[in-house]
């Protein structure tokens, strides 16, 4: 199908992210409030499409369905489009990607994405429990592969192996997006500072992870409006910020179908990344802020080579020689990512494309100068699918 | 607040200390509930085998009910190898799963380039936190695992079950 017309994100919110004290319903409420706060005018009749990405609701909140829960909670009445999406971590960015071509192809004007979960339950064992179901159950999970941590740090010693990445240069992710994440007071983490020291000295949670090398699990919601174009224009008088291009990859579901050499290589990230750009009509270069899954630290410093933005090998001394800070070529995540402002997995994808929005408008709370492309990155499952979307101040001509 | 009795506020009353399937760590391994039961026979039997493709001779793993390469249902029953190399390795100190006792020792495998496996996740078994190095050479174990009770008609049945791990080769 030619495409007619350009789609744009107009705004969005989060819930507080965190160990919340509220139904998974409640903080999807939470997050329209932030969206309606930082859309003032918007009114439910605008919505026409509604998206919620959510992984745990079914299991954890007894919510299978979930789109007519959200719909009758928001005082939605959808009429393009009333769907739930799961991609685990992706799940949002994923609504993205098809609330994007809703709008191109002209079937939907106005669509509401927004992710949730409940993660805590009443006990905790039973979050570790629910993770043997978000991966290959029958086989890598009867493995006893549940919490990601230790699948990650064969990872991270495999890149330390084989490129000398070392834990300081893993720390540098973490320090560096505890300073992005101040003054976020959604965030998980919100008020808390990480000092070098600080990060080396953590208690071992996976070796060689310490504690801030990892992200928390968190419950929480965000959401946002995407938007056809004009309908964005009556909504908001900020900047437009398009949605230029997306891409997405899977490979395999368990280990045995593991796309790269080693653990330290993933192709499926870097091949997504190249269907993304060259939609946008744009390369690495061109970026001027990302947002990527920082699960863990070094899931970061392994996306900035994948992504192209320095060299496969050379991500450990890109991140310490300080490129990915607010003056560095690619300040990355300048909300303080999963790492800080933690990771409700559904709601994660919108909370980056609520922070690359208000960076190309201008109105970030740590602002890139004159950011006019952003990108954001999610992994999802144990490394199984990558999820990419790059924004613009100007749509692909 | 008064005291509550203990039966008053602890478990679901409704389930009545019932089998929940959706929360079994484990495969539904009997054949009322999969395509790829053979695996799990074989596996009682000591083999660590999987599907080939009898129309482009592709090996995959999980076995499957048809080839993920050609798409064709024809498939074959093939034993694949018992030894293993370990590349890397995680010993899991906090958050095992429910079922799985520390150390839970988790290796990232290597059946070698040649082989119709090249990469898988094993967990390592009679195994103490620090023994596992490196390079070491790991064999295929197999173990029984709790059974479950499924319904035929108006009787009930119970399945046993099994499934497999890695060892040190010492």
């Amino acid at each position: 199908m030619a495409q007619t017309r350009n789609a744009v994100i107009v705004g969005g919110g989060t819930s507080k992210f965190g160990v919340r004290q509220a139904h998974l319903l409640d903080m999807i409420q939470e997050a329209m409030r932030a969206c309606a706060d930082d859309l003032p005018g918007l009114k439910p009749a605008d919505i026409d499409g509604l998206i919620i990405a959510t992984t745990m609701a079914g299991r954890h909140s007894s919510a299978l369905n979930t789109a007519p829960l959200v719909v009758q909670r928001l005082g939605l009445s959808p009429t393009s489009i009333c769907i739930r999406v799961d991609t685990l971590c992706a799940g949002s960015n994923s609504a993205i990607i098809v609330a994007k071509g809703l709008i191109e192809s002209g079937i939907a004007d106005v669509i509401l994405v927004t992710g949730g979960e409940k993660v805590y339950m009443p006990q905790r064992w039973e979050t570790n429990y629910t993770q043997l179901a978000v991966n290959d159950h029958d086989w890598d999970s009867a493995m006893g592969l549940g919490v990601p941590p230790p699948f990650f740090a064969m990872i991270a010693k495999m890149h330390m192996k084989r490129y000398g990445t070392t834990k300081e240069q893993m720390a540098h992710v973490s320090v560096t997006n505890y300073g992005h994440g101040e003054g976020h007071v959604n965030g998980h983490f919100a008020g808390r500072t990480l000092t070098m020291e600080q990060a080396l000295e953590a208690r071992i949670i996976a070796d060689p992870f310490g504690l801030y090398d990892c992200c928390p699990l968190s419950d929480g919601a965000s959401a946002v409006v995407i938007a056809s174009e004009e309908r964005a224009k009556a909504m908001s008088d900020r900047p437009l910020v398009y949605l230029r291009g997306t891409g997405q990859h899977a490979t395999h579901s368990m280990s045995a179908g593991w796309p790269g050499d080693t653990l330290a290589e993933w192709p499926h990230l870097k091949t997504a990344g190249e269907v993304a750009f060259k939609n946008a009509k744009l390369t690495p270069k061109d970026i001027d802020i990302a947002e990527t899954h920082d699960c863990f630290t070094i899931s970061e410093i392994i996306e900035l080579e994948e992504l192209g933005f320095c060299k496969k090998g050379e991500g450990g001394a890109f991140v310490a020689s300080g490129e990915i800070g607010l003056n560095g070529t690619i300040p990355t995540n300048t909300d303080g990512g999963l790492l800080v402002y933690g990771h409700p997995f559904g709601a994660s994808g919108a909370r980056q494309a609520i922070e690359i929005c208000k960076q190309l408008q201008g109105r970030a709370i740590h602002q890139v100068k004159d950011a006019a492309f952003g990108l954001t990155h999610n992994l999802s499952g144990t490394c199984a699918q990558h999820t990419v979307v790059i924004y613009g101040k100007e749509p692909v001509k | 607040m008064a005291e509550l009795q203990k039966a008053e506020i602890v478990g679901t009353p409704a389930l009545d200390g019932q089998y929940i399937g959706e929360m079994d760590i484990w495969p539904f391994e009997a054949p009322e509930f999969n395509r790829i039961y053979p695996f799990y026979d074989n596996l009682r039997a000591g083999k660590f085998t999987t599907t080939k493709c009898k129309k482009c001779g592709h090996i995959t793993f999980p076995p499957q009910v048809i080839c993920p390469k050609c798409w064709s249902d024809e498939l074959e029953w093939v034993e694949l190898p018992q030894r293993a190399k370990v590349v890397t390795l995680t010993e899991t100190q906090a958050g095992a799963p429910l079922g799985f006792e520390p150390p839970l020792i988790l290796a990232w495998l290597t059946f070698g380039d040649k082989g119709p496996l090249k990469h898988l996740l094993g967990r390592i078994i009679h195994c103490k936190e620090g023994e596992l190095k490196e390079g070491d050479e790991v064999k295929f174990v197999t173990f029984s695992v709790p059974a479950h009770p499924f319904e035929v008609k108006k009787d009930t049945k119970i399945s046993d079950r099994v499934f497999y791990a890695f060892e040190l080769v010492k």
